[in-house]
């Protein structure tokens, strides 16, 4: 884990974490703690947020790989987790692989992932709370720098697909895709799955901090399998993850 | 025993096997096989043989995919297949699943026993070496049939598939075959186009089904040889046809589709290299083979299944006008490309809700032969890249080959050499014995 200077009060410093035996890394970033306001069918609820650290990007595949076809088999303990079954057609597979975002994978499987990683690292990952995701969202917004890469990928941008992470304009926070590539899998205050952010998929004005979508019958319709797959959504090339930690 | 339906089925049984008796004299007298439906309201009755999860989401698509039909048989050779499968498709189905205890079979003769029971329709979903029996014995009880593919594993078999096509065709039978492109609104306009020459003559193309490595169960003490190949099914040819006859039949079939028939002749390479390990069987892990069509076209068709690699699952057509990918879109002297109007359609669905459209109108679909077709071309395919020869049509439409083990039991099955290009033969019987032996025909 290499880290640098804090560089805010409230913020733990960025990091980058490595998994042994791998080449892959995940960059942490710092996120301020701060007070939400989380639009709800009761109206608007304020929610305080504590500071903590969100990945960079969306997870690629190079990094969603090592847990999926087990690349750091061999350490003890790397199989305590389980691991998703082998994909047998993954959603968006002509988008490209290297550097795209992982997607099309379950909740339960992003979670899997973040119980994996933190097995393998002994540091604490989870998926964000929509809160902890809408505060780095929106903290992010503030103090953006100039760019000529688009701000998000929509379906304005994106020629519908995918788009290696890192390759739009980053936030304030230094974060990439926060808003539009991949829906990103959060937790709700009621403990369920929804996938925020707005995606390649979307129009620009369905690409915001409050976007959210629930899982439907049409994510996973043309899994030809009962029971249907508990790691793959065949028809959700939309949806991906990124995860955080608590500083 | 709740099954208040029973005696009206039974004579409804009755009445199938007496209808189909009279489909085949007039066939026979040249006429159409008055087959209609009894009644448009009857309900449709299912039997599943192979209670795996495919079996299991194919039961659940017949059920859902129509009204009127319920899932009252079942069998398969592992007794927790079927306990599992139940628990899933009674939670899915309601009660369009209606599965009694005396309608649940396990063992190499499950088969039997689903076709025995009082059933209209059966779903065909085991491993593919098992298929020809299965289907014999379903259509000669007068049963319609949903199969998955491939429906045969070498020529003996797809021989033997073929009689039975024509025993459905006299008796009016419907046979649908888990192609589900075929049923696929995107392939279908797509295809449409091209048979209207869209793209002009078709000249080349390629089609592909690359991919990584898939599930694969560890041998457990005490397990027989022919458990642990029958529950790694994928990895041994007599069982799954190797992967381009079990999964990129698929795009050999849309080849097919566009060229209107099979192959003239083939020449490949394959073998494996990423998947060694004697607990993977004696498969390939790799083919890609050039197939030259009667008019001369030759299409490449390229198929893997190891980790880590570029994935691609699709095809590409080149004709003398334009070029397609046979399912969106059309580049060329047409310019065309598939929009979807509405709800999309389930293709995996879609397949039943055909099948069972083509029961109750009297007109059945019979895909048998088309689907034996593609199942042969795969094997073509693949004993071009085995033998490392070029194999024509005609040569392995009559060729010996038999890859059936013999008598079905739990002891030993010996696995047969990974084939070595050069030496393997196509005219082998690797376990050295007939098919009668195996299908107790």
């Amino acid at each position: 884990m290499a880290t640098d200077r804090a560089d805010g009060q409230n913020a733990p410093a960025r990091y980058t974490e490595s998994i042994e035996r791998t080449l892959v890394t995940i960059e942490m970033m710092p996120v301020p703690g701060g007070i939400v306001q989380m639009e709800s069918p009761d109206g608007v609820r304020t929610v305080r947020v504590a500071p903590l650290w969100i990945s960079r990007t969306e997870i690629p595949w190079d990094v969603y790989d090592v847990f999926v076809f087990g690349l750091d088999r061999g350490v003890a303990g790397a199989d305590a987790i389980a691991r998703p079954s082998k994909p047998y057609v993954l959603p968006g597979e002509q988008f490209g692989h290297q550097g795209h975002p992982a997607i099309g994978m379950t909740f339960v499987a992003a979670e899997s992932f973040a119980a994996w990683l933190s097995a393998r690292t002994g540091r604490r990952y989870r998926l964000p709370t929509e809160a902890e995701w809408e505060q780095a969202c929106r903290a992010g917004l503030e103090a953006r720098p100039a760019s000529t890469a688009p701000a998000a990928w929509t379906r304005a941008t994106s020629e519908e697909r995918t788009r290696p992470v890192g390759t739009s304009a980053p936030d304030g926070l230094g974060l990439f895709d926060m808003l539009g590539n991949v829906a990103e899998w959060v937790v709700t205050d009621a403990g369920d799955p929804v996938a925020k952010g707005g995606a390649f998929t979307d129009a620009t004005e369905a690409v915001h901090c409050g976007a959210r979508r629930r899982q439907t019958p049409a994510w996973n319709a043309s899994d030809p399998q009962l029971p249907k797959s508990r790691w793959w959504l065949p028809d959700a090339p939309f949806v991906g993850f990124r995860l955080v930690r608590e500083s | 025993m709740q099954n208040p339906g029973k005696v009206n089925s039974l004579s409804r049984r009755e009445f199938l096997r007496t209808s189909a008796a009279g489909g085949v004299g007039l066939a026979a007298l040249g006429g159409a096989p008055a087959r209609a439906w009894a009644a448009g309201s009857d309900t449709i009755r299912v039997g599943l043989i192979g209670c795996g999860g495919r079996g299991s989401g194919a039961a659940s698509d017949t059920a859902t995919g129509s009204e009127g039909v319920q899932i009252t048989a079942m069998g398969d050779l592992f007794p927790e297949r079927v306990a599992s499968s139940r628990r899933a498709l009674a939670e899915q189905l309601g009660d369009r699943f209606r599965v009694d205890e005396d309608r649940m079979f396990t063992g190499f003769d499950a088969y039997k026993r689903v076709v025995e029971s009082d059933v209209d329709l059966v779903i065909l979903a085991t491993p593919p070496g098992f298929r020809p029996a299965h289907l014999r014995a379903a259509i000669d009880a007068g049963h319609h049939v949903f199969t998955e593919k491939p429906i045969a594993v070498d020529p003996v078999g797809v021989r033997n598939v073929l009689e039975t096509a024509s025993i459905a065709e006299a008796a009016g039978l419907a046979v649908v075959a888990g192609t589900q492109r075929r049923h696929d609104p995107r392939y279908i306009e797509t295809m449409h186009r091209i048979h209207d020459g869209a793209i002009g003559e078709i000249v080349g193309g390629q089609v592909a089904w690359n991919q990584g490595g898939l599930w694969h169960v560890e041998r457990a003490a005490g397990m027989s040889d022919m458990e642990w190949q029958i529950r790694n099914w994928l990895y041994f040819t007599w069982l799954s046809g190797d992967h381009i006859v079990e999964q990129h039949i698929h795009n050999l079939d849309i080849a097919n589709w566009a060229l209107g028939g099979p192959p003239a002749r083939a020449n490949g390479v394959g073998g494996r290299q990423a998947r060694v390990d004697p607990s993977f069987g004696h498969v390939f892990d790799h083919f890609a083979v050039e197939l030259e069509y009667p008019n001369g076209a030759r299409i490449l068709s390229m198929c893997r299944q190891q980790d880590g690699t570029a994935r691609f699952v699709g095809e590409h057509f080149m004709g003398t006008k334009g070029t397609s990918d046979g399912q969106t879109w059309i580049r060329g002297a047409m310019e065309w490309r598939h929009r979807a109007d509405g709800e999309p359609v389930n293709p995996y669905v879609q397949e039943h809700t055909d099948l069972v459209a083509s029961i109750r109108a009297g007109r059945p679909l019979n895909e048998l032969r088309q689907v034996a077709t593609s199942t042969l071309t795969a094997i073509l395919a693949r004993e071009a890249a085995y033998t490392g020869q070029v194999i024509t049509w005609d040569e392995i439409l009559h060729s010996d080959l038999d890859l059936s083990p013999g008598e079905l039991h739990f002891g030993a099955v010996p696995m047969p050499p990974v084939a070595t290009p050069g030496i393997t033969q196509l005219s082998r019987t690797p376990f050295a014995h007939s098919r009668d032996v195996t299908t107790g025909r």
